[in-house]
């Protein structure tokens, strides 16, 4: 028999080869962050496995399947278009209204996409988390790769609109990558807090909806940055999504860089929020099969 | 050379109990102010594993086994003492927790493999042994939800078994499916520790410790009482488990008090006339049960429960049997209960004891027990699960019967 073969090579490794662990009582700490990552790195394939069935069996048994991922976006345009386009008259920054919502929409559904569905990710896995060691911040990681996934599939009707409306395309539409690394950060950071605390307080999972829906309003997705009287500006930009939404629209639809140490501050508060958050999660991961 | 080592370890579990009107995980936020009962699950626990080792760690329901189990697969961390884990770890904890029924069988071996650590590329190599192990080549494309549940745990245990650990850990997976896989999975278990596997057994069936464990921990209470060869620590175990406890079958029994009647002892015995815990399938088994009455009982019935160890009722001995009307006197009694082939499968059984009034409540007994356990051992082939009773004849000259 292979397997047993194979054991037989397994049992006859050199001692220094074989993996020592030690298992202690969890203490709050950031130094213990790159052990985390090495085991992260470890169970890479897990984190990719998981993500591509996270998104095969959403769309299976489903007729339309992955073209959901676009009707979502473009629907919601559309009936953003009808009602501030016609109805309201918001001002666009002289471009189709549809275009300048759909530009926003996209960023903005990848955070409520990702934030929604990471939120419940631990607690909907409980059977396993009980069952089996993994790192489990793979779990709201994979929600927020599905949601990566659908923003690639929907971006891809984006340079259809841009082709359409004749927008140029420039340089600086290379800037897209590092918005959206820094939005990814900043939606990971969020992911990964708010579905350890969906462990132990289940509140938080009703309180996302809510909270995305003001939050929404309270960035430049339906209307322009402009309208936003200046004496409120400061507190405004306090939210990452204005500076996130306001960017891409620049590089994308004016061809216009990005505001540089705007984009380079919020990559550092980023990074900052990602260590904190990733260093609570594991703390609180040591005991979260005792309560979940 | 140690491949495990526990280094007083204790567990402590904090639990906020609910009021009465407030069920159970609805909490409201008055809940954080209330004081948290602690529960210590284990209490200063050290005990080390050498290499190539199988221990065995047996003890009652809520003695600690679990948490040992979750504790070294890291699945949760102790409230204080250390662990030492050296070398590749796979626990078989639950087998085909991580299935998802819509993904078919090859796209679940890739998902569970990974869950316990396993690289694609590991996987791909041993995709086609994996398979064939479970037996399931001509499903391997077909969603698990259209799996028979014997499928589903054949793929579960083929998968975990080809993970090739250097310690494995071992719940009661040995216990699940029929007679046959589980045979196929103790034969693997077995050819990983001749090939100088670590193992860690969990487990309520006595008669497989035995065969796997030259070593075993008794645990109760969240401490370890004994550690020793298995034997030994078996036979403690059963004198242990001879000492009765109230038990709870059919969910809460609401017993009547003062008590009318009480159980005080449950003996069996084989065919020989000895006192013993443990029959093979298909030999005769007498049941021996003493008690004592203290108010006199009109229409009594007296019951023996075999339960499995995930607490399934599997049969039960009633002295209603043939409709007969019992009546107790006051006084102390005996009643025996004569079976002349033991149907049930090699496993072992927790046996409780009740006393009730025929018509109440089920319910609602005078008196029941946990009072033993029963441990069947391999006999007549059981395929399924029981033996029934036959015998066998050719009816024509065509064939030669001949008996080994």
């Amino acid at each position: 028999m292979r397997a047993a073969t194979n054991l037989q090579h397994t049992t006859s490794l050199p001692i220094s080869r074989r993996r020592r662990l030690t298992i202690r009582p969890p203490k709050f700490s950031l130094t213990n962050l790159s052990n985390d990552l090495r085991k992260l790195i470890t169970y890479r394939d897990l984190l990719y496995t998981l993500s591509i069935h996270r998104v095969k069996v959403r769309y299976k048994q489903s007729i339309l399947g992955v073209t959901w991922a676009i009707i979502q976006p473009v629907a919601m345009a559309l009936v953003l278009t009808a009602i501030f386009a016609f109805i309201v008259r918001m001002p666009s920054e002289g471009l189709p209204y549809v275009l300048f919502a759909y530009v926003a929409l996209l960023p903005w559904n990848y955070l409520s996409t990702s934030l929604t569905s990471s939120t419940s990710g631990l607690v909907s896995h409980a059977q396993l988390i009980t069952k089996v060691y993994f790192p489990r911040e793979i779990l709201p990681l994979t929600y927020v790769a599905a949601a990566l996934f659908d923003l690639l599939i929907a971006g891809g009707v984006l340079v259809a609109l841009l082709i359409y409306y004749r927008v140029p395309f420039t340089v600086n539409l290379l800037f897209v990558v590092p918005i959206l690394i820094v939005l990814t950060l900043f939606i990971i950071a969020a992911a990964l807090v708010l579905s350890a605390v969906q462990v132990r307080f289940r509140d938080v999972g009703v309180a996302i909806p809510v909270a995305l829906q003001v939050l929404m309003f309270a960035s430049p997705v339906l209307y322009p940055l402009a309208v936003v009287p200046a004496r409120l500006r400061s507190v405004y930009e306090l939210n990452p999504m204005a500076g996130i939404i306001e960017g891409l629209r620049s590089v994308v639809l004016h061809g216009q860089p990005p505001h540089l140490t705007a984009l380079l501050l919020s990559a550092l508060a980023s990074i900052a929020l990602l260590i904190i958050a990733y260093s609570y999660f594991k703390h609180v991961e040591a005991t979260m099969a005792d309560v979940i | 050379m140690f491949d495990v080592e526990v280094n007083r370890v204790s567990k402590r579990y904090l639990i906020r109990k609910p009021t009465s009107n407030e069920s159970k995980g609805d909490r409201s936020w008055l809940s954080l102010l209330r004081k948290r009962s602690e529960f210590w699950a284990l209490r200063d626990v050290s005990f080390a594993i050498n290499r190539g080792e199988a221990l065995g760690i047996i003890g009652h329901n809520g003695a600690g086994k679990s948490t040992i189990l979750k504790l070294l697969s890291n699945i949760t961390t102790p409230t204080s003492g250390e662990i030492v884990i050296d070398g590749r770890l796979a626990a078989l904890i639950e087998i085909g927790s991580g299935f998802h029924p819509e993904l078919t069988g090859r796209e679940n071996v890739y998902l569970n493999g990974s869950l316990l650590g396993m690289r694609r590329r590991e996987i791909s190599a041993k995709l086609n042994s994996i398979v064939e192990f479970a037996g399931v080549e001509h499903f391997i494309d077909t969603p698990v939800k259209h799996y028979s549940s014997g499928m589903y745990l054949r793929l579960g245990f083929s998968i975990a078994a080809h993970l090739d650990p250097e310690i494995l850990l071992l719940d009661e997976v040995l216990a699940v499916g029929d007679a046959a896989f589980q045979a196929k999975c103790l034969d693997r278990v077995t050819e990983l520790k001749r090939n100088g596997t670590t193992i860690v057994f969990i487990s309520h069936n006595l008669h497989a410790v035995s065969r796997l464990c030259e070593r075993t921990l008794l645990l109760r209470r969240g401490e370890i009482v004994s550690d020793g060869p298995t034997n030994e620590v078996i036979a403690e175990y059963e004198r242990m488990m001879s000492t009765l406890a109230p038990a709870a079958p059919h969910g809460e029994p609401v017993i009547a008090k003062p008590q009318a009647a009480e159980v005080v002892s449950l003996a069996f015995h084989n065919s020989n006339s000895q006192q013993t815990n443990s029959v093979p399938t298909g030999d005769a088994l007498r049941a021996v049960v003493k008690f004592s009455v203290a108010e006199p009982i009109e229409d009594a019935v007296i019951e023996i429960y075999f339960y499995s160890i995930f607490s399934n009722l599997h049969c039960h001995f009633s002295t209603l049997v043939e409709g007969q009307q019992l009546r107790l006197p006051i006084g102390t009694g005996v009643v025996e209960f004569f079976c002349p082939e033991v149907a049930l499968e090699a496993a072992t059984f927790n046996i409780d004891v009740g006393i009730k009034r025929r018509g109440s409540r089920p319910a609602e007994f005078v008196d029941c027990k946990r009072a033993g356990v029963l441990n069947v051992t391999i006999g007549k082939p059981v395929v399924g699960a029981f033996h029934m009773p036959h015998s066998w004849r050719l009816s024509n000259n065509n064939g030669v019967v001949t008996t080994d």
